[in-house]
């Protein structure tokens, strides 16, 4: 009867995970009106850290210390790869945009560099990565002494506190893993305040209370004595969820020396943080969203030039229309392709996947085998304007684009550049999309 | 503009000023507002009988169908409900005929037609900022106010579609409007406790005054609330509190005065319940 | 003899009318005292158990004085005249209602007053009064009319508004209505048949002229043959005009100051020509003496036994809507508040008008519950307070009342719609607050009695004797799917956004799973384990989780399915008061 909700849209993006939420953030920068479907998946696993290009070759496990050298690599030896295929220039932009935005959104990243940094992982582990959330920079910055070995300073005496209870994060496995490279590394443990009966305890929830000033003024007070000469102090990530700028900021000034985060391991409050933060940034900009429901049909009209959506999950169904249409449904984890007796499909349209020729193929016989498997560069092809191809070779239909990790030719979990080919893709497609609506409207 | 109002069981017995306030407002916007004999929105029962529930819910919405309304309702947990029901008739083929049946006995039916609005999105959405920024004549500058939606108007998503679930911000938008400033508050999104106070009234307890500590904290003068369970949870969380607390301020209220109503078709100094009250 | 009606007189012993007189009437004075002893002895609520008897009493004498000598004084004239007299809560809700039970209340006070009362009131009042003069005849009929009439349209208006919901057995008002019938009845009959008898002819004649031979006094039969009806068999209309005269002229001589014309009675007159034919079989079987027999006895038994019969509202209800009118309802004690539950008791009509109006009264129709209805709810109250609930022995009827008390809503509507004034909101909490006490308490409080593997157990080893129909497919469709939880990767979103678990940081108010840890148990096949769970049952059905599962499970429906199903399945496994 009444109460008619808008339903037609500049732009359609499909999927919310990195590269989703990457096209939507890119086309409301742009003026774009957007919806977008989908649930935060494939962020609430996300450790905070944004990989740009870590391994190159993937079979060698090569690491470099500049993202931006490997890309000069990858392009020379693998041109089709999604990352070879944007400008280095523009991948820069399209970073700096991003986490901007999720600065805003209170989120804040420390200042993007040209090489990547070392991050502590919670087992203990170094991780390469590109952009470091503020509240974890102290950590790698100490460890950028710890892998120089020309430089004259050692690292920094470091603190690692832990809490009873907190089953996700201990502070003693990651000191004992590191005591030979890092000996001025120590470790304590503390109850946390206010959870003292509480038998198991969970980030999240630390994480919020922390939020409070007065939960955080007694677990300074709790860390403070237990510091000594440390000039660093290393916590799981439970300063705070949508306020962690305040909370860690607070923590150094209590402490009165650098005070890190670790990302937990997911899922938890890095996931969490980001989630809040993207979707805050989509509401700011005006992006329409649709969690918990999914494309079940799309079509294409030629004579009007729309694309329409069926969605699913919304009681009584709900039909969208978009001018242009990105499609960033991920892989088979985010159900963008679905693997059958037949082979792999992409779920809504049915497009063709490039995948190996037969299912024997998919994986190496040794499932460690360091050079990966063929079905992880499994995927939709596109031309060069980000438009996947149907069975002629042809674009789709075209406005249809496709972006993150559903692109074929890429193995981004061995390479490390998840987020950056999501960020990437997403940047340069838009711009080809903006380009086809604006030569479109004339 | 016209839709048949829903007001639940809470607003009549225990919150008459929100009941008074929403009429109001709504009158001096235009809004027609049709009485309809409705029932209990069926919450209760969803711990008995799943059934049970949506029959009692779709009987409201096939009153409000054979009145060719569309049905507005100022309680969160009603507009949960209601939408719930929906959803449930609508992916239960088996369901939908037992329920059928059931209201059949009454010669009514349910067939979807009618839609369920929460008052806010009505507010913010339908009639519109901008006529309600024409219809501010005295805003309510400089204050400060926590916006509690109440969660079963943000979840779940897909039932509600009521606003970005995680980063809602019609009520603030609709709170600027007054003139008074939405505070930003780590707790905002959490439960106020309500529905657990039969259960576990010590954790309810602790759980509301958290939320409260927390707007406290964040700055807030008040609690802005769009929800007769968040409204008087809040209050009753802290009525036996030694600590100073901050009040709960309807919406309405709060745009009503922005309005220039007059305090008294507020409901600003009604009793807190007209039947214990008479 | 001051109270009976001159016919009684010249008819009755005196002594077995008097001694049946003061008999009912004695009974019945009891009977008020015992029915109105119980508004200070029958305590509903937790707190009326915790007020003695004197200090009730006290509360009543307190608040006597205060109504009666305070500012309120007015107000309660004005009760008694608007609230009392003219129904006025009857007549904002339900009008055609109101005009029946005006009727009646009219029609039985005005019997009372001119008919019964005849000796003590009307003929003091009008020196003229002679029963079978006009206007008596006609208003006798008239007032016994209307009682009837404001009866049928009572029971009308009962089949118009039926609403499919059960109401109220009641076997001592149905009697007591077929008694107050009967009195109507034979008062009709008796009058009827005295018009239309020729000895009750013949004995006036005698009393009044000194003869009974039918040929002196054919004249005057044929005046009253004619003109009054009455049925003679051994004369035949028409009569000569000059019989007719003579007649007119010893009628006004013997019979004009105490007969009129009894055309007026337009009920008993109408009767009588009916019973024309059989008159002189009723003569022959005296039928005036035991007509009055029965119409007088049937009086005697309907004041004997009126306390004890739901028409005690007729003396409740007024006493209850004064109660009201004599204080502001927060001004009541604890004292006050319990004899106030005690009166409502008493003064429920049964008139089903809230229960038409209830807010859960779609639930109650759904899950064949009455005692979701407020009118049941009411006199179920009242059984748990005297006693009787408990002492039924039946477990499932006090489960029932306890599903019914702890699904209302507290919506107010039934306090704003009875007619009788009553606050049932605070009835209800008092209820409640007894079932508590009985053992019978919300299930969110009787389930967690017992730890949730308790409860496992207690489901496995009822296994084999419980055939109840599985409610899965209705009940909890998701929970009984694998496909709905199957998908769950343990990821622990769900338990870090839950608030519920958050904030359960004291060990009096703490849960014992998460949430994820439910899901777990669900793949893990044992559903059983969950249902007694506090997480399920302390979920606050916020959807955080619901919301944020990266695999889009539906965490917070199945928690709810989770309680609708154990509601059943562990009711069906507990037995009254062992968990509490
Ligand atoms: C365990 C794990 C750890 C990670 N760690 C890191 C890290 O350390 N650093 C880093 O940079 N990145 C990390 N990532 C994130 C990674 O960057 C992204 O997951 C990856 O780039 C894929 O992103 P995507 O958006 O292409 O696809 P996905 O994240 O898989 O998202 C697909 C989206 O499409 C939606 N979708 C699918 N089908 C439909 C449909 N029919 N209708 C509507 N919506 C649909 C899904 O709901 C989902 O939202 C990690 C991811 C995982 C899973
Ligand atoms: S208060 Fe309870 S019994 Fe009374 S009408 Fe409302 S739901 Fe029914
Ligand atoms: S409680 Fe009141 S409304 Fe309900 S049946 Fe009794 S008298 Fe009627
Ligand atoms: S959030 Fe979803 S997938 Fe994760 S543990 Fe909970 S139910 Fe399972
Ligand atoms: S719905 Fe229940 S289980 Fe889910 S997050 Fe809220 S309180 Fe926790």
């Amino acid at each position: 009867m009444t109460g008619e909700r808008r339903n037609s849209f500049d732009v359609a993006v499909i999927g919310a995970g990195m590269a989703g939420m990457a096209a939507a953030l890119f086309a409301a920068q742009r003026g774009l009106s957007c919806i977008q479907v989908g649930s935060g998946g494939g962020v609430l696993f996300a450790s905070g850290l944004l990989d740009l290009l870590a391994v190159h070759p993937a079979a060698e496990g090569r690491q470099w210390q500049s993202p931006f050298a490997a890309l000069a690599a990858l392009a020379r030896e693998q041109p089709d790869h999604p990352l070879a295929r944007v400008d280095p220039a523009s991948i820069r932009t399209a970073f700096e945009t991003f986490v901007t935005a999720l600065g805003e959104a209170g989120l804040a990243y420390a200042p993007l560099d040209e090489r990547n940094r070392k991050v502590l992982t919670s087992i203990g582990t170094l991780k390469t990565t590109f952009g470091v959330p503020l509240s974890m920079v102290a950590g790698a910055n100490a460890l950028d002494a710890l892998d120089a070995p020309n430089t004259p300073n050692t690292p920094p005496r470091c603190l690692l506190v832990d809490f009873r209870g907190l089953r996700e994060f201990s502070a003693r496995q990651i000191a004992t893993t590191l005591a030979d490279r890092w000996p001025g590394l120590c470790h304590g443990r503390i109850e946390f305040p206010g959870f003292e009966d509480v038998p198991e305890l969970y980030a999240a929830h630390l994480a919020r209370a922390l939020e409070t000033g007065e939960t955080r003024d007694r677990t300074i007070a709790l860390i403070r004595p237990m510091l000594g000469d440390a000039q660093l102090v290393g916590l799981p990530t439970v300063l705070g969820l949508g306020r962690c700028r305040e909370v860690h900021a607070a923590f150094e000034a209590g402490l009165g020396v650098p005070v890190f985060e670790i990302p937990t391991m997911p899922t938890s409050v890095p996931g969490l943080r980001l989630l809040g933060a993207l979707e805050t940034v989509m509401s700011a900009r005006g992006v329409r969203r649709r969690r918990l429901a999914s494309v079940r049909a799309l079509a294409f009209d030629a004579n009007t030039g729309t694309a329409t959506l069926d969605l699913d999950g919304v009681p009584g169904g709900e039909r969208v229309s978009a001018r242009a249409v990105v499609l960033a449904t991920g892989r088979f984890s985010g159900r963008g392709l679905t693997a059958d007796r037949g082979g792999v499909r992409e779920s809504i349209l049915g497009l063709p996947v490039h995948q190996p020729a037969s299912r024997e193929a998919w994986h190496q016989r040794d499932f460690l085998d360091p050079s990966g498997h063929a079905i992880n560069r499994a995927g939709l092809r596109t031309d060069d304007a980000w438009r996947p191809l149907d069975m002629s070779g042809k674009p789709a239909w075209p406005r249809l684009f496709a972006v993150g990790s559903i692109l074929a030719d890429q193995d981004w979990m061995r390479s490390k550049c998840g987020s950056g080919l999501a960020i990437a893709t997403a940047w340069a497609a838009m711009q080809q999309l903006a380009d086809q609506l604006h030569g479109n409207t004339g | 503009m016209k839709y048949a109002l829903f007001l639940g069981c809470k607003i009549p017995s225990r919150l008459p000023a929100y009941e008074l306030s929403t009429r109001a407002v709504l009158l001096r916007l235009g809004v027609t507002l049709v009485d309809l004999e409705f029932n209990c929105c069926g919450y209760p029962a969803r711990n008995v009988s799943r059934e049970a529930f949506v029959v009692a819910a779709a009987r409201n919405l096939a009153i409000a169908e054979r009145a060719g309304l569309d049905v507005l309702t100022p309680c969160t947990c009603c507009f949960g409900s209601l939408r719930h029901a929906i959803s449930f008739l609508e992916e239960d083929p088996e369901l939908r005929s037992r329920v059928s049946q059931a209201l059949a006995v009454e010669g009514i039916a349910w067939s979807g037609k009618t839609e369920v609005e929460h008052l806010l999105p009505v507010l913010a959405r339908t009639i519109g900022v901008d006529a309600l920024g024409a219809a501010v004549r005295a805003p309510r500058a400089g204050l400060r106010v926590a916006a509690q939606y109440g969660c079963h108007a943000l979840r779940p998503s897909n039932v509600a579609r009521f606003d970005n679930p995680l980063a809602p911000t019609t009520f603030e938008t609709l709170i600027r409007l007054t003139g008074a400033t939405p505070v930003d508050w780590p707790r905002q999104l959490d439960c106020c406790g309500d529905p657990l106070h039969e259960s576990n009234a010590p954790l309810s307890e602790h759980i509301a005054r958290a939320k409260i500590a927390d707007a406290k904290a964040s700055g807030a003068e008040a609690m802005c609330t769009a929800c007769p369970h968040c409204h008087l949870r809040f209050d009753s969380a802290q009525a036996g509190s030694p600590k100073p607390s901050i009040r709960s301020l309807l919406y309405t209220q709060l745009l009503g005065l922005a309005m220039g109503l007059d305090e008294k078709s507020l409901g600003l100094e009604c009793p807190e319940s007209p039947i214990r009250g008479r | 003899m001051a109270l009976a009606a001159t016919s009684v007189k010249k008819t009755m012993p005196h002594t077995l009318f008097h001694t049946a007189l003061y008999a009912s009437l004695a009974l019945c004075v009891l009977g008020l005292l015992w029915r109105s002893s119980a508004w200070f002895r029958v305590r509903v609520g937790p707190d009326a158990r915790a007020v003695t008897l004197s200090q009730r009493l006290g509360a009543l004498l307190r608040g006597t004085a205060t109504a009666l000598f305070g500012a309120r004084v007015l107000h309660i004239l004005g009760a008694c005249f608007l609230d009392v007299l003219l129904l006025r809560r009857l007549f904002a809700r339900e009008k055609p209602r109101w005009l029946g039970h005006l009727l009646i209340l009219a029609g039985f006070t005005l019997l009372l007053l001119m008919h019964a009362f005849e000796a003590l009131v009307t003929v003091k009042l009008f020196p003229g009064y002679e029963s079978t003069l006009a206007p008596y005849l006609f208003l006798r009929n008239l007032f016994g009319a209307m009682v009837v009439a404001g009866i049928a349209l009572l029971y009308f208006e009962r089949w118009r508004r039926r609403t499919g919901l059960v109401s109220v057995r009641r076997p001592m008002a149905a009697a007591f209505a077929v008694l107050l019938g009967f009195v109507l009845a034979t008062g009709y009959l008796l009058e009827a048949h005295k018009i239309a008898s020729p000895q009750a002819f013949y004995r006036m004649a005698k009393r009044y002229s000194g003869t009974t031979d039918p040929g002196e006094l054919m004249p005057l039969r044929a005046v009253w043959a004619s003109e009054f009806g009455v049925a003679f068999d051994d004369l035949k209309e028409p009569f000569a005009s000059n019989v007719m005269e003579r007649g007119r002229q010893m009628h006004d001589a013997d019979c004009a100051g105490c007969h009129a014309k009894p055309a007026s009675a337009f009920v008993s007159y109408p009767v009588s020509r009916l019973l024309a034919p059989v008159t002189a079989l009723l003569d022959k079987g005296r039928a005036d003496i035991w007509l009055l027999y029965l119409h007088v006895f049937a009086c005697f038994l309907g004041l004997a036994t009126l306390p004890f019969t739901r028409f005690f509202h007729a003396v409740a209800v007024p006493i209850s809507l004064l109660v009201n009118a004599s204080a502001p309802n927060r001004a009541f004690s604890a004292a006050g508040r319990a004899s106030r539950r005690a009166l409502a008791l008493d003064a429920c009509l049964r008139c089903g008008i809230c229960d038409a109006h209830c807010s859960v009264a779609p639930l109650a129709r759904h899950l064949g519950n009455p005692y979701l209805l407020p009118s049941h709810k009411l006199v179920a109250t009242g059984a748990l307070a005297n006693g009787r609930l408990l002492r039924s022995g039946r477990e499932s009827d006090g489960f029932r009342v306890a599903e019914g008390a702890f699904l209302c809503t507290d919506c107010g509507r039934c306090t704003n719609d009875c007619p009788a004034g009553l606050d049932l909101e605070d009835l209800w909490q008092a209820g409640r607050g007894d079932l508590a006490a009985a053992g019978l308490p919300a299930p969110a409080q009787w389930v967690r009695a017992l730890p949730a593997l308790a409860w496992a157990e207690a489901l496995e080893a009822a296994a084999g004797q419980h055939t109840a129909t599985d409610p899965d497919a209705s009940c909890a469709p998701l929970s009984a799917d694998r496909r709905s939880f199957s998908r769950c990767v343990q990821c622990q979103t769900c338990t870090n956004v839950c608030p519920v678990v958050a904030q359960s940081i004291a060990a009096d108010h703490r849960v014992d799973l998460t949430p994820q840890k439910v899901m777990n148990l669900l793949r893990l096949g044992l559903r059983d384990l969950t249902l007694g769970s506090r997480m399920v049952w302390d979920c606050a059905t916020c959807y955080q989780c619901q919301e944020n599962c990266p695999e889009g499970l539906r965490v917070t429906d199945i928690m709810c399915e989770l309680r609708a199903l154990a509601a059943h399945r562990l009711g069906a496994v507990r037995s009254w008061k062992a968990p509490s």
